[in-house]
């Protein structure tokens, strides 16, 4: 569903790659965490994914789709949700999803039955109405999660979704993942939350200053490190050996 | 919930911006659907419309005047092309401003860019909201203007059909030139490591190229008396047509167009008009699928240190926290360029209006000509300068703007340990160094090459910074009293500003009851008078402004 190969971006005038030759496949189906410390590449990679960066050097495909060649047939399989959904302050939430709907050519009775399936979800059906800049941040988090669903993308990208949320709001983020792999789709995230990442994800990929250094599933983490019944955050702090801080 | 049906993503996408933009929905909400604030469209509408009924009015008649003296020449069609010309000028100049803002600066492009949209859409429907405010404004002038000429020449059904294709043909090669160049601008200037520096650098110097550009149109049109300038031109067998022509020939098409709608001649220049228009349209679509993404991509990528090893003195010097806060607000306001392009473009405009000038021709055809110290008594050089320092003030919107400015970032300087005079003390000395930099950036090339007394110029400095700083001390406290903080693009913060537009206003009401001082003192002759009249007029508004602070910064500021 997602393939990276040979990734590589560097910043202007930075001395280090903030993403060095990275190679990663997401597989159709399945919760994908991306883990790290801060600054380890995790943002860059997801903006280069979802067009916001150029990669120097290495290729992405989204759903079959060379980000390169064919950006719009690769953005088309994306819902993306940023770690700080920066929406239009002046539109009302019906409005900012209206525009997804039509960019994305959801038809209207498709749209419907999905507003109402989501917003009644996340509770946002009396609210939809109003300027986005009356919203709290979770529930911009919410307005932008539901516009990132409301094509059923394939491939569901989403940065840091948990920070801001409060615990309802989490679960709910958390079941909606679920639910979207459940029909079929895939959900690639970041995060800092191990706790969230050991009890959600199919695979998790741990990445250090650029560098994949360990990606499968919980148990192959385990073995490869050769410590049986390890948790996560063992794990992650060993293999990222409390690195400084690098490039993002 | 009203869900809309599926529309043309391109339309969407226009109307979401258009709504964004003008606040249209914000509008609706709070109007309509809140019922709040709804005498705030009454006021607004009170207030602009006797200024609008004016200027239409100022048409209709000037129009009335053009084509009467061009009918004594031949040319009738000389208000067509007055107009057309002016709205061209205006639109190519500030368009550049808009679209820069609109397609690089605004902060909806971390959402539209993982959108599934071809760059030519977002650039397009971005132009398209600038092309929208462009034909209101191009309506309220060409409106009375065309319809004057029409009923003056007596023209019949081809001539309204041809004025609907050039309204809507006419800003689009202007917008399309500026968005052209803001397009290679940015795509140049996102390449490199500086590029914000760069940005203010090409946007002021753009400036500089567009005055330069008009001098140039005034020169080739002749000099002196604009009367005498008219006569001549219309008394030759080509015209002002052919004289604007080669500079703008799209204005002409435009004149011709809509002058001989009954005849061929009209209709193929019509066709040229909308051929040219076209053709700046395609190669601003080529441009947008080639070089926007790349440049928009670039500038969105930001600057990382260089990473070098680089020695870092721990042992910087400490500095009280009113210099502290004084160099916070001048950096922060010239290093972004959104702040920085708007307001210190006067800095640039009004020297190089006044130097310019002087390399094409004597100092006789210079507007500013009577700056010149052989022309002037004593003292009042070095009075008009005071002023200049302080109309800057107002006009750079630094102080105006002060705590608008801060935006979602103000907890920050609340959270700092200082009381609100020293904040206001210290936000005045950080906009005073930009501003009184700024000025003798402008003033001092002038006086060079006007031969200013060096003692003149010493002494307007002086006073013009005192001057300045009084006044930068009120304009802060009165954006205290309502400062616009929410705001994503930093342009809207001084732009969109009202506090900066009543500062403006107040500089120049200042600016004109001083000036009435110094013109009654002249001819008084009582030259000496000036100085001390101006140093009196400084120092007993510092006071008040003291005064003013002290009694009323503090409530207002506990109640933001």
């Amino acid at each position: 569903m997602l393939k990276l190969e040979g990734v590589t971006k560097r910043y202007k005038g930075a001395s280090v790659n903030a993403v060095d030759n990275l190679d990663l496949e997401v597989r159709p189906g399945e919760i994908f965490g991306f883990l790290g410390p801060n600054g380890a590449g995790k943002t860059t990679t997801i903006r280069m994914v979802v067009g916001l960066l150029a990669a120097d050097r290495g290729r992405i495909v989204v759903n079959g789709h060379d980000l390169a060649s064919d950006p719009i047939a690769a953005k088309r399989s994306i819902g993306f949700v940023p770690d700080n959904p920066n929406l239009y302050p002046k539109l009302t939430g019906l409005e900012y999803l209206n525009l997804i709907g039509d960019v994305y050519g959801v038809d209207g009775p498709t749209r419907k039955r999905r507003l109402d399936h989501y917003l009644g979800m996340f509770e946002l059906t009396s609210a939809v109405g109003d300027l986005v800049q009356s919203f709290s941040r979770g529930m911009k988090q919410k307005l932008a999660l539901t516009g990132a669903l409301l094509h059923e993308p394939p491939l569901f990208i989403l940065d840091e979704p948990m920070v801001g949320l409060d615990p309802r709001s989490a679960h709910l983020f958390k079941s909606i993942m679920r639910e979207h792999v459940h029909q079929g789709n895939t959900v690639f995230f970041s995060t800092h939350v191990l706790e969230v990442a050991e009890q959600l994800c199919d695979r998790v990929g741990i990445i250090n200053k650029g560098q994949l250094i360990a990606c499968g599933t919980m148990d192959e983490l385990r073995r490869a490190s050769g410590r049986a019944g390890s948790n996560l955050e063992k794990l992650f702090l060993e293999l990222t050996d409390a690195g400084g801080d690098h490039e993002e | 919930m009203r869900v809309a049906t599926m529309r043309n993503r391109l339309w969407t996408l226009y109307l979401t911006l258009l709504k964004d933009h003008y606040g249209l929905s914000a509008a609706k909400y709070y109007y309509f659907k809140k019922r709040q604030r709804t005498w705030e469209p009454l006021v607004i509408v009170a207030g602009l419309a006797p200024a609008v009924v004016m200027g239409m009015v100022f048409v209709w008649n000037f129009t009335e005047k053009l084509f009467m003296a061009g009918l004594t020449f031949g040319q009738p069609h000389l208000a067509l092309l007055n107009g057309a010309l002016m709205v061209s000028l205006a639109g190519l100049f500030f368009g550049f401003f808009s679209v820069i803002t609109a397609f690089f600066f605004s902060s909806d492009l971390d959402m539209l860019v993982p959108l599934p949209l071809y760059s030519w859409e977002v650039l397009g429907a971005k132009l398209a909201v600038v092309l929208t405010g462009q034909y209101g404004i191009n309506l309220l002038i060409l409106t009375p203007l065309w319809a004057r000429y029409g009923l003056l020449a007596g023209a019949g059904a081809g001539y309204i059909l041809s004025a609907i294709v050039v309204f809507f043909a006419l800003p689009l090669l202007p917008l399309s030139i500026a968005s052209v160049l803001a397009v290679l601008l940015m795509r140049a200037v996102n390449l490199s490591r500086h590029k914000d520096k760069l940005t203010l650098v090409g946007g002021l110097l753009l400036v500089v190229v567009m005055v330069g550009f008009q001098v140039w149109l005034q020169s080739s049109l002749g000099s002196g008396d604009p009367e005498v300038v008219m006569e001549q031109l219309l008394s030759r067998a080509d015209g002002l047509i052919r004289a604007v022509g080669r500079v703008f020939p799209p204005s002409v098409w435009a004149a011709q167009a809509m002058a001989y709608s009954h005849t061929g001649v009209g209709w193929l220049n019509l066709l040229y008009l909308v051929a040219a228009s076209g053709a700046a349209l395609f190669v601003l679509y080529y441009l947008g699928e080639k070089v926007f993404l790349q440049g928009l991509l670039a500038g969105m990528e930001g600057t990382k240190g260089s990473g070098r090893a680089r020695k870092v003195s721990l042992s910087a010097q400490s500095r009280s926290p009113l210099l502290a806060v004084a160099s916070m607000e001048s950096k922060l306001f010239v290093r972004d360029p959104g702040f920085a392009l708007n307001g210190l473009i006067g800095y640039v405009l009004l020297p190089a209006m006044a130097l310019l000038p002087m390399f094409g021709q004597s100092l006789e055809n210079n507007p500013f000509e009577l700056l010149a110290l052989d022309q002037l008594p004593p003292f009042v050089l070095s009075g008009g300068l005071a002023l200049y320092f302080m109309f800057m003030t107002a006009m750079s919107m630094i102080p105006a703007t002060t705590f608008s400015r801060e935006g979602k970032y103000l907890w920050q300087i609340r959270s700092l340990p200082l009381s609100i005079e020293q904040i206001i003390a210290a936000k005045v000395v950080g906009s005073q160094v930009v501003n009184i930099i700024g000025c003798l950036v402008g003033a001092v090339p002038v006086a060079i090459l006007m031969g200013w007394s060096i003692w003149e110029v010493l002494l307007g400095s002086f006073l013009g910074t005192l001057l300045a700083s009084a006044l930068a001390g009120f304009l802060a406290l009165f954006d205290l009293r309502k400062p616009m903080l929410d705001w994503v693009n930093p342009v809207k913060a001084v732009k969109s500003n009202l506090n900066a537009v009543v500062g403006l206003l107040i500089g120049v009401i200042l600016g004109f009851a001083l000036g009435m001082l110094m013109f009654a003192t002249i001819g008084l002759e009582l030259l000496w008078l000036i100085p001390i009249e101006l140093l009196a007029a400084a120092l007993a508004l510092g006071l008040a402004v003291r005064f003013m602070v002290r009694k009323w910064a503090p409530g207002l500021w506990k109640r933001i």
